[in-house]
């Protein structure tokens, strides 16, 4: 199974990481140069959605009866559910309804309501319409089992394709699932709120979303991913180590790295899927691969010719590559036409050879011999613009540099067939024209295609944002400029008749507010927000949360969202009409007073320069819980004594 | 919209017009009333070009008795695409609003390279190969011997075309070069040669400068456009420099050598023939005795580029008789390469006028001057008769020929310059003979005669009394247009120190120290981090501009550059530099960003736009000086224009304006220009910048350092990102509406312009 892969590779990566090749290798130069592969760096972040707890374990085991059919009184037993299969083991070893199905047969789920009059039922379908009936004992284990058979039907969904049955109520679609595994993963904020509730159990997993509905919504409609491009540092920025000692040159390889440098240079990619590891071995390759770059970098064209003449591998390196030159003539056909300065050596008689006048430049210097080993900085710079333009076209992560050279092998073959079947591109081309030919402001505008923006860590970003702003509007301002912001209730009334009377007179105006004027006031309104949260520093560039220490301030930011995802939920929930949001709300209450001793946890680990601030943080959190508890108590009182009134049925 | 200019309805394709494209239709519309030629100027970014070719397609169906054609030369093939494209644009409205009346017959014309469809053929690499490969099958010989024998390989295309004879003509429409190679893929006709053939019947043409400046190409192409035809130079403030090339050659080492070889080639296919077939050389002979160097009409196929001296210049007379015989022939062209080669043996530069030039080769090599002046003429003749085909290998000795042919026919308006080396490079000999022209007035001479009206317009024509006098014509009409602008869209700025605030310069004293060269990279730096979107930055040349970048990319400023945006480089070779556009274009698309780094005098900054968001600050590294000393003290004598202020005109008028001048593409664009110089902080190199620019440069910002720059960057980025009202004030209008247009007459109008 997917997930059980997914673990099992992230622990064998903590095996590699940790296991270096390191060798030392001689060279005729002073230096000697060293290599160093690492597998990929970067740690797997797998979503916590998966390591539920039930999931985790991947294994299930509840009290339930087993009923062949809804009038069935059932037969009492253990329900024990794993990946892979349902088992049901009667408590009576002799009765008959001992049950052993795989998950793969079952098609979808049913179950019952909390808060309708019928027993925590769960009926699974498999794919021959028959249905196995469970009733459990209450419905906190009618919902771990729901859950969990969701999330295994959701994952065998993927592998199989099987058309899942959709329900109304829970059923989710492999692709629902995929889709919050991926918010989560794309959302650290949301997965740690996630795995605080949901995995503990104050909210349901459904809960947590339906007040996300828009997110979801919007996500699967656009369903474009955001793929992390190419680093904009040049690979020959990869400057070697040395150990001060000997004359090491030791140079690191990510997967990352070689991916760029097979990106930027195809040539390489080629020879390395020639030549590795049938005629060299990688540490080999990569260090003929360094020595080439070497040359290159003492820009000595002769002695790179003279290198080159004796070995032909090394040679590979050090030519022009001509991939690049086939593939800048394939591209070329497709380049914007008014800008193809290409197309003009066409029509140009004056630049003829030895025609015209030589201007700055257009004399070169001919080696011809030499002309093959040389290799200018710009063309390495275009080179490498181009491809981190282009991003990245091997998505997933590799371990191996020889994985790495064939996933880029393939999705280069890929490219070039739906390249060459691709006939749109013409129209594109002169759509693009014809844009580019129009006056924008004699004619209404037509809306440019946007990329939307992914925002991993929002909190970061706008903390990033917010910090500019503040900093261009002092800028801006260039001190404290006093805004009056105190009218006198005559003033306004005065300047509301105003201008209204300037409406009727003269009709709506565009725009309605004068644009320096909302400029002022959103000037202003920045400024404030900053404020609130700078002002207690001194600078403010930098806000009181910056100044405490790290984990309290991680503490603290965690806290205060947790109080906002639970206050939420806990404001929703009333008016109490259900028995299930009755449960709800004391579920959520019980939450929120576990919420108190953190915060005096908090207060009194923090060293004592910071207590007050620390305090006047928390003052808002405390009394946003306060309110929420009292205003839980005084319903609760409410309900107590409307209870004896009111006996049918709620509880 | 649709509006009346005195007795023409001008059909324009937009809702709104800006007041200075309606005044630049009404002074274009007396000169075409006058049939007189005219010189107009008008900034870039008011969208010149629509009002250009609405007028003209509008003049045009108002007198449907007396149809104009309309000839529109652009600069470079991209530049035919734009104009093409807004054609097309104008066309489907006018067809819209008018009927089919209103259809008339574009066509894009340019050489073989360009248009052909056939794949053998169009898979050479440059124009020589494309054209020599489409002669091997299309020449009257080779088809003559195709027809007796099917194994010869011939163009199906052609064939094609031939076949269809008068039905193969292109429908109405606008046809793009695209357009009409996908037109003759569909037909199966060829392209090139159908256009050519069209060229003649269609109402609006638009091909390069050099298909009407240049004698070669024009000999071929234009010799049969009628009188009442308007021509247009388009960015024509760069024409004198085009006239010039056109009539210049010069020879390297490398172009005798590969003479000298031609030669033997050509000796051993005479030697060939003679053996099989004597006749051929004889029919020849006969016929140069008669005067004719070439036959009346070669088949269309059969032409390649004509003589380089003007037609007129060309005398109607016999070949003389010393070269009416092959051998004969040869011989004077092994006399006159060896000659020049002795020639290029110097250590000094030498300078030397034509007639003494023509003297010497005459008392060394025994050449007189008619001999000379036929000897392209002769070559051409000489090449048909042996059939040869490959003509791309025979540039070399076309080279000569062209050189002889000049030089005998030229007695002034030239020099001819020896130069034993590159002066950047003293120690490498590479001695290089050019034979420069002086005067952009020979050249163009033929067009302003022949054709009824002759438009340039460009976008920096000023000091506009020059250019009458550099091309040596009248203008019934010659105005500069103001651009009126809604809001402060330009923000130039003089930047003279860096961030240290030591004086920035690409003198020559300045221009490698260390502290210049990290100062400019801080400036960039500074501004990656501010502006958003495209930033294009222009160096004074290549060297330099290699220099820097690898300087940069030793101190990691370059790296530093790249955490902000992707950069691009324009390099010697146009296949990447092409790449690299495309590729900064759809960085800036897409919201990357980028920065271009270009060179002054280069390709790009000769054509292409960094309007919109694809340059939104452009940085003028130095200033783009250019010495040739020779021309300029031709210009003094025979102009009576001053060696100084050509300089300064040049440098700063042309090149820096041509650099920065590209980034307004409308009213509502804005964009930013930094001259990081000292010595634009000097008044005489300032005054002689664009009025345009002048205009908007405000005393405060002319003497920057890199953090004042930066502030005056961020607070006019800011500025411009506040929506305003399009159509201006309502006192000045900056944007005109049909009611506006229909509300005052012309006598208002005027009033409010100026």
């Amino acid at each position: 199974m997917h997930l059980l892969n997914l673990i099992l590779q992230t622990s064998s990566f903590g095996v590699f990481t940790s296991s270096r090749l390191f060798f030392p290798l001689r060279l005729p130069a002073t230096f000697s140069f060293a290599l160093q592969i690492f597998p990929s760096r970067s740690t797997i972040s797998f979503s916590h959605y998966n390591i539920h707890k039930t999931m985790a374990s991947g294994l299930v085991t509840k009290r339930a009866k087993y009923k062949t059919t809804i009038k069935d009184p059932g037969t009492p037993g253990h329900l024990r559910m794993t990946l892979e299969k349902i088992l049901f083991m009667p408590h009576n070893p002799k009765s008959a309804g001992k049950l052993d199905v795989e998950f793969r047969y079952i098609k979808g789920q049913k179950h019952t309501k909390e808060g309708s009059n019928k027993p925590p039922w769960l009926n699974l379908t498999n794919n021959q319409n028959g249905s196995f009936i469970f009733e459990f004992e209450n419905y906190s284990d009618l919902q771990d089992c729901r859950d969990f058979v969701g999330k295994v039907l959701a994952k065998s969904g993927e592998v199989s394709e099987k058309p899942t049955v959709a329900y109304p109520d829970e059923q989710l679609s492999a692709a629902e699932m995929e889709l919050r595994i991926k918010l989560l993963q794309e959302d650290s904020e949301l997965q740690k709120l996630h795995k605080q509730f949901v995995l503990s159990g104050v909210l349901t997993e459904a809960e947590f979303w339906a007040t996300r509905k828009k997110l979801l919504d919007r996500e699967a409609s656009k369903k474009m991913k955001q793929r992390l491009g190419f680093k904009s540092a040049m690979v020959s920025d990869i400057k070697p180590s040395t150990d001060g000692r000997t004359n090491k040159v030791t140079f690191n390889l990510t997967p990352e790295i070689i991916l760029q440098i097979f990106a930027e240079k195809p040539a390489v990619h080629r020879a390395f899927l020639s030549y590795v590891p049938n005629k060299m071995s990688e540490r080999n390759f990569w260090t003929k691969y360094f020595r080439a770059e070497y040359l290159h970098s003492t820009k000595n064209s002769i002695a790179a010719a003279a290198e080159a003449a004796e070995d032909e591998e090394l040679a590979v390196f050090l030519k022009q590559d001509d991939i690049l030159a086939s593939e800048a003539r394939k591209k070329i056909r497709r380049v914007d036409p008014t800008l193809d300065m290409e197309a003009d050596e066409g029509d140009d008689y004056t630049h003829l050879p030895d025609h015209g006048i030589f201007r700055d430049g257009n004399k070169e210097m001919t080696e011809s011999q030499n002309e093959l080993y040389k290799r200018t900085l710009s063309q390495d710079i275009n080179r490498h613009a181009a491809v981190v333009l282009e991003g990245r076209a091997v998505d997933a992560e590799f371990e191996d540099t020889k994985a790495v050279a064939e996933a880029l092998a393939q999705s280069k073959r890929e490219s070039s067939n739906k390249g060459e079947s691709d006939g749109d591109t013409s129209r594109e081309r002169l759509d693009r024209l014809s844009r580019m030919t129009e006056i924008e402001d004699l004619q209404g505008s037509n809306n440019l295609p946007l990329a939307p923006l992914c925002i991993k860590d929002p909190r970061d970003y706008f903390d990033s944002q917010q910090a500019n702003a503040l900093r261009t509007s002092g800028d801006a301002l260039g001190g404290t400029e006093q805004i009056k912001c105190s009218l006198s209730i005559l003033e306004v009334y005065s300047s509301l008749r105003e201008s209204i009377s300037s409406i009727k007179a003269m009709g709506w105006k565009e725009p309605i507010v004068k644009p320096e004027a909302a400029h002022q006031v959103f000037d202003a309104l920045t400024n404030s927000i900053s404020n609130t949260k700078h002002n207690i520093g001194k600078n403010p560039q930098e806000s009181v949360l910056d100044r405490l220490p790290r984990k309290t301030k991680e503490e603290l930011l965690h806290i205060w969202t947790s109080i906002l995802e639970l206050l939420k939920h806990f404001w929703a929930s009333y008016p109490i009409t259900t028995s299930y949001l009755y449960a709800k709300v004391n579920r959520l209450k019980d939450a929120m007073s576990n919420i108190y001793p953190q915060l005096e946890e908090i207060k009194g680990s923090v060293p004592s320069e910071f207590r007050h601030q620390v305090s006047l943080l928390v003052r808002p959190m405390h009394q946003a819980l306060d309110a929420a508890i009292q205003h839980y108590e005084a319903s609760m009182q409410k309900r107590s004594t409307q209870s004896g009134e009111k006996p049918n049925g709620y509880v | 919209m649709k509006f009346l200019i005195e007795d023409v309805t001008v059909y324009f394709p937009y809702d709104h017009i800006y007041p200075e494209q309606y005044s630049y239709m009404i002074e274009l519309k007396r000169a075409l009333d006058a049939k007189g030629h005219c010189l107009l100027e008008m900034p870039t970014g008011t969208g010149k070009t629509i009002a250009l070719l609405s007028l003209i397609t509008s003049y045009s169906f108002s007198r449907p008795h007396t149809p104009i054609k309309l000839i529109y030369c652009t600069r470079t093939v991209h530049e035919m695409e734009k104009t093409l494209a807004e054609l097309t644009l104008l066309h489907n409205y006018q067809v819209k609003h008018l009927g089919p009346q209103a259809r008339i017959l574009a066509i894009g014309l340019s050489s073989r390279k360009n248009l052909c469809v056939n794949p053998t053929v169009v898979a050479s690499e440059n124009r020589d190969s494309v054209d020599a490969g489409c002669r091997k099958l299309t020449a009257s010989w080779v088809r003559a011997m195709a027809a007796e024998n099917p194994d010869v390989p011939t163009c199906e295309f052609f064939e094609n075309y031939e076949k269809a004879a008068s039905a193969a003509v292109l429908p109405p429409g606008v046809y793009t070069l695209q357009e009409l190679r996908a037109f003759g893929k569909q037909k199966g006709w060829c392209p090139y040669f159908l256009a050519r053939h069209m060229v003649q019947v269609a109402n609006v043409v638009v091909y390069s400068y050099q298909y009407l400046l240049d004698p070669k190409v024009a000999g071929i192409i234009s010799k049969e456009m009628q009188k009442e035809s308007v021509v247009v130079f388009d960015e024509a403030h760069n024409i004198d420099n085009v006239c010039i090339e056109a009539l210049s050659v010069s020879i390297r080492r490398q172009t005798l050598e590969g003479a000298t070889r031609n030669l033997s080639r050509i000796s051993q296919e005479i030697d060939g023939f003679k053996a099989t077939d004597a006749s051929r050389l004889r029919t020849e002979y006969n016929r140069l005795v008669e005067g004719l160097a070439l036959r009346g009409n070669l088949p269309i196929a059969d032409n390649w580029l004509s003589n380089p001296a003007l037609p007129d210049d060309i005398l109607k007379e016999a070949v003389p008789g010393n070269i009416r015989k092959a051998e004969h022939f040869l011989h004077v062209l092994r006399r006159l390469v060896q000659y020049l080669s002795g020639r290029l043996d110097t250590e000094n530069v030498e300078k030397e006028s034509p007639v003494g030039f023509v003297a010497s080769i005459s008392s060394h090599a025994g050449i007189d001057q008619k001999t000379l002046k036929f000897c392209y003429d002769r070559l051409h003749s000489l090449m048909l008769t042996l059939e040869i085909t490959d003509t791309d290998e025979f540039l070399h000795i076309q080279t000569i020929c062209d050189f002889a042919t000049l030089v005998g026919t030229y007695g002034r308006g030239f020099s001819i310059i020896i130069e034993p080396f590159d002066e950047r490079m003293p120690s490498i000999p590479d001695p290089i003979l050019q034979l420069s022209c002086h005067d952009a007035s020979l050249a163009i001479k033929p067009v302003f005669e022949r054709f009824q009206s002759v438009v340039i317009t460009s976008g920096t024509l000023s000091p506009i009394d020059l250019f009458p006098r550099l091309l040596d014509f009248h203008p019934v009409v010659s105005r500069s247009f103001k651009m009126s602008l809604t809001r402060d869209c330009i923000c130039p700025m003089v930047l003279t120190r860096g961030s240290d605030q030591l004086p920035v310069s690409t003198k020559f004293d300045m221009r490698s120290d260390p502290g210049v060269v990290r100062n400019y990279g801080k400036l960039l730096l500074e501004m990656v981090s501010v502006v958003p979107d495209g930033i294009v930055c222009f160096f004074v040349s290549y060297s330099y501009m290699d220099g820097i970048i690898n300087t940069w990319n030793d101190t990691g400023i370059l790296k530093d550059i790249m955490q902000h945006k992707l950069v691009f480089i324009e390099t010697q070779d146009v296949v990447e530099t092409t790449l690299a556009l495309d590729n900064y274009r759809r960085a800036c698309d897409c919201g990357r960003g980028a920065v271009f780094f270009s060179v002054a005098r280069g390709k790009v900054a000769e054509g292409i736009d960094f309007d919109r968001h694809y340059g939104r600050l452009v940085i003028m590294f130095g200033v783009p000086f250019q010495y040739t000393l020779s021309k300029l003290e031709y210009l003094r004598d025979t102009f009576q224009i001053k060696e100084g202020d050509f300089l300064t005109f040049d440098a700063l008028q042309r090149q820096a304006a041509q650099c920065v001048g590209r980034v307004i593409r409308s009213k509502a664009d804005y964009g930013m220009m930094i001259f990081a110089d000292k010595r634009y902080s000097q008044h005489d190199k300032r005054s002689k910048l664009p009025s345009w620019i002048l205009s908007h440069l405000q005393d405060a910002n002319l003497n920057l350092s890199t953090d004042m720059a930066l502030h005056i960057a961020r607070e006019f980025l800011r500025k411009m990102a506040q929506p305003y009202d399009k159509t201006g004030s309502s006192d000045r209008k900056t944007l005109l509406s049909q009611e506006d247009l229909e509300k005052m007459g012309d006598g208002s109008m005027h009033e409010m312009l100026y």
